[in-house]
């Protein structure tokens, strides 16, 4: 019983009494094991029995794979060339414009591709190795009177590796130059040594001009005089280039074929410029051109197809014979010529060239030309029909002339249409300080044109113009203010001139073939020209030269087959059975050459 | 490497290197005229390493294929002995070990390809970066920085000739003094990143014109 503590509360009153000492008890908290009787237990008691063995601890050595990394076997193709002919380091007091272009880097390099009919592959290294054109000019130190275009560079590029080919560009884009610089590259280089350029006649000193303006250094000689004075100068070996016109090529044909092949005066280069002169086989001057001993041949023109896909089967006969032929359909014929032939547009290069702009002025006749040309028409067509069997392809061709003569103006009394609006333009064309020039196929037009001018101050450049003169003729329209007007047949100054600063044309009577017309237009229309060229085309209605122009307009596509879409000549010229369907006359079986 | 016979004229060496999926690499070296014309070009077979190689070089597959078996192999064919062999694919730097003219990259012009993030700093980068730099294909944005230089290729020292960008690798930068008093004059006016064009027209041409000897 526990120990009870504290005040007594059972007694009365309050008494003290000490407190008795605490009762201890004690609990034992050890614990006796009491253990079984085990064998374990036993054997905790007994010493530990120790037994040792040998454990062998050595690596056996490993199987091993070995992988051969072996090198490459590298094996090299080498190509070894020739060092270039000229110093390569030009003095640095001849650096040119070109060597500026190159030593600061431009977006655009041309370079110089091999062309498809170079086929080893050394040879087609040589070309792709080559620097960019525009390094190579600079390399040669060529002086250029101006900066060159990009597309006038690729031209060259073009030309410069081919043994066979047709700068075809439309006109105004600067053939000339781009010729004129791919062969002064190849004198300079000296791929070739002794080129040969053939011309139309009226051309002869453009050409040499332009040789004189891009490649001053080079030595030209110009073929004329007496037969003695012309043997001698086609044996010139001193001189890189001569130039010759067409008839002479015919002429001398002789002194140039000789009397085989071994005794032919041979040239690294012949180029032909207004090319479409050799389209004709059967021609004196295509056989001519032919005949000579040439390593490369060329060919200009803007209108490599002027009729017919035949015109560049004959064009190839001088280039590259037996490439294509007759009875090739167009696209055929275009694929088999793709990379000989370069051609381009104004619209394609010419970003910022001012437009050409056209105006078809379709005139009624006057009375008095209606009245010739009616009774003309009736009594031209009454003779065809009468002539029968005896018709011919002559026959019909004079009465067109005729008929077209008569829309310019009548011959008795000089009236015409024509004139009247031309010189209601003119008045117009003076007032602004421009300058003008008109194109007639007959000179007679281009003399009535000139006395009814007079105001003006009409220039003559025609077949009755001495070459001499036409020299002047040009330098006078282009520097003099009162000389307003230019008046120029087709045939002397379609090609060749450089008129850009002439605004407007007028095309006074059309020619039978637009692509003579698309020449005469880009006269005017071509590189430097300032402002919109504006093209009037004059015809009249319900006369001959409508339903040409609608026979023209039907051909437009041709061209553009051939050439992937080009833009080439607007239309092509007129076929014979055309010139005949004119009248409803019947065409002749015998064969008759084209007029057109 | 010292060639018996080897010309000692001005002459300038190209070396570049065009990978196709399905053949391999083809390696192009061009030895041109301090006026640019061609004197020499040589070319290999399409050179493709096996997958043992592939995985056993590793990181250094393309410095041992472009500089030591493809470059090497290359300039030993040329008659011509360099003032510089330039380059522009960064393994081929590694050609540097193997001969003794110097070996410079040629980084391409910002102005040449209208963006200025595409060239990188080459002194900062190893190959990986100077790779992109030197091949414009590859788009700004997908630039790698390799930290690991061990295994990711040497550093590169860059320098100015001309309007030329340049770069050795850093083990060889005494190679800068070496390169501009060698060409400081001709860098002057010539593109040392042109001929790789003709280069890669050249080794184009060749692979489908025909089989080497």
């Amino acid at each position: 019983m526990p120990a009870q503590f504290g005040p007594r509360s059972d007694v009365e009153g309050f008494s003290w009494h000490a407190p008795r000492p605490p009762a201890v008890f004690t609990v034992s908290l050890c614990v006796r094991p009491e253990p079984f009787a085990t064998g374990f237990s036993a054997m905790l008691g007994r010493a530990t029995a120790v037994a040792t063995r040998r454990i062998p601890c050595g690596v056996a050595a490993p199987a091993v794979l070995s992988i051969a990394i072996g090198r490459p076997v590298v094996r090299v193709r080498s190509f070894a060339f020739a060092e270039p002919a000229e110093p390569s380091q030009p003095p640095p007091s001849s650096r040119s414009m070109a060597a500026r272009v190159v030593t600061t880097r431009l977006p655009h390099a041309t370079r110089i591709r091999p062309p498809g009919d170079v086929v080893k592959l050394e040879d087609r290294l040589r070309y792709l190795l080559q620097p960019s054109l525009e390094v190579l000019l600079a390399e040669r130190s060529l002086d250029f009177p101006c900066r060159p275009f990009p597309h006038q560079l690729e031209g060259v590029a073009f030309l410069f590796p081919r043994q066979a080919a047709i700068l075809a560009d439309e006109m105004g884009l600067g053939k000339t130059m781009q010729a004129i610089t791919a062969i002064r590259l190849l004198v300079r280089s000296g791929e070739i040594r002794n080129a040969l350029l053939i011309c139309p006649k009226p051309l002869v000193s453009n050409w040499q001009r332009e040789f004189d303006l891009w490649a001053p250094e080079i030595p030209v000689a110009v073929i004329d005089g007496d037969q003695a004075r012309r043997r001698w100068q086609w044996q010139l070996t001193d001189v890189s280039v001569k130039i010759a016109n067409y008839e002479l090529l015919c002429r001398d044909r002789q002194v140039l074929e000789g009397d085989g092949p071994d005794q032919a005066i041979h040239f690294d280069l012949v180029a032909l410029d207004e090319a479409q002169r050799v389209k004709n086989r059967a021609s004196v001057t295509s056989q001519s051109a032919r005949g000579l001993s040439r390593s490369r041949s060329w060919a200009l023109t803007g209108t490599p197809v002027e009729n017919s896909p035949q015109d560049l089967v004959g064009i190839f006969e001088f280039l590259a014979p037996g490439l294509i032929s007759d009875a090739m359909r167009p696209r055929r014929m275009g694929s088999a010529v793709s990379d000989h032939v370069l051609r381009r547009t104004k619209e394609e290069v010419l970003e910022d060239l001012p437009p050409k702009l056209f105006r078809d002025a379709k005139l009624e006749l006057s009375p008095q030309q209606w009245e010739t040309y009616r009774l003309a028409e009736e009594e031209g067509v009454l003779r065809l029909n009468e002539l029968g069997e005896g018709l011919s392809i002559q026959h019909v061709f004079e009465l067109v002339l005729r008929l077209k003569q008569i829309c310019n103006f009548d011959p008795a009394t000089k009236t015409s249409s024509k004139l009247d609006r031309l010189e209601a333009d003119l008045e117009e064309v003076a007032a602004s300080g421009r300058k003008a020039i008109v194109f007639s196929q007959w000179v007679r037009t281009l003399e009535e044109l000139a006395r009814r001018l007079r105001r003006f101050g009409p220039l003559e450049y025609h077949g009755r113009i001495s070459p001499q003169k036409r020299e002047t003729v040009i330098q006078h329209f282009r520097e003099a203010a009162d000389a307003r007007v230019l008046l120029i047949s087709y045939g002397a100054g379609g090609v060749g001139l450089n008129l850009q600063f002439a605004n407007y044309v007028f095309l006074f009577d059309r020619w039978w073939n637009p692509a003579v017309e698309d020449q005469a237009i880009n006269r005017a229309h071509r590189i430097g020209v300032s402002a919109p060229v504006i093209v009037t085309r004059m015809l009249t209605i319900e006369t001959i030269e409508e339903q040409i122009d609608r026979i023209l307009e039907e051909k437009r596509e041709l061209f553009a087959t051939i050439f992937s879409g080009a833009k080439g000549p607007a239309k092509l010229g007129l076929t014979q059975q055309e010139l005949f369907g004119l009248f409803n006359l019947k065409f002749p079986s015998e064969t008759i050459r084209n007029a057109a | 490497m010292e060639r018996a016979g080897a010309k000692s004229k001005a002459a300038l060496g190209f070396l570049t290197v065009l990978e196709y999926p399905s053949f391999g690499l083809f390696g192009g070296y061009l030895v041109l005229n301090t006026a640019g014309r061609p004197l020499e070009f040589h070319c290999t077979a399409p050179v493709k390493p096996n997958r043992a190689q592939e995985i056993l070089y590793g990181p250094t597959l393309e410095p041992f294929l472009y500089g030591e078996q493809i470059g090497q192999t290359l300039v030993a064919k040329a008659k011509t002995e360099p003032l510089l062999v330039c380059t522009d694919r960064p393994p081929a730097l590694a050609l540097r070990d193997h001969i003794q003219v110097p070996v410079a990259l040629v980084l391409p012009d910002d102005a040449d390809e209208g963006s200025e993030s595409r060239v990188a700093e080459p002194h900062l980068g190893g190959w990986d970066s100077a790779a992109q730099a030197a091949d414009p294909r590859l788009p700004a944005l997908e630039l790698v920085w390799r930290i690991d230089a061990a295994h990711g290729g040497t550093p590169l020292v860059g320098f100015q000739l001309g309007r030329n960008r340049l770069a050795v690798a850093e083990a060889n930068q005494d190679d800068c003094r070496l390169v501009s008093e060698r060409i400081a004059q001709l860098a002057e006016s010539f593109d040392l990143a042109e001929p790789f064009g003709r280069i890669r027209e050249a080794i184009e041409e060749a692979r489908q014109g025909g089989q080497p000897d």
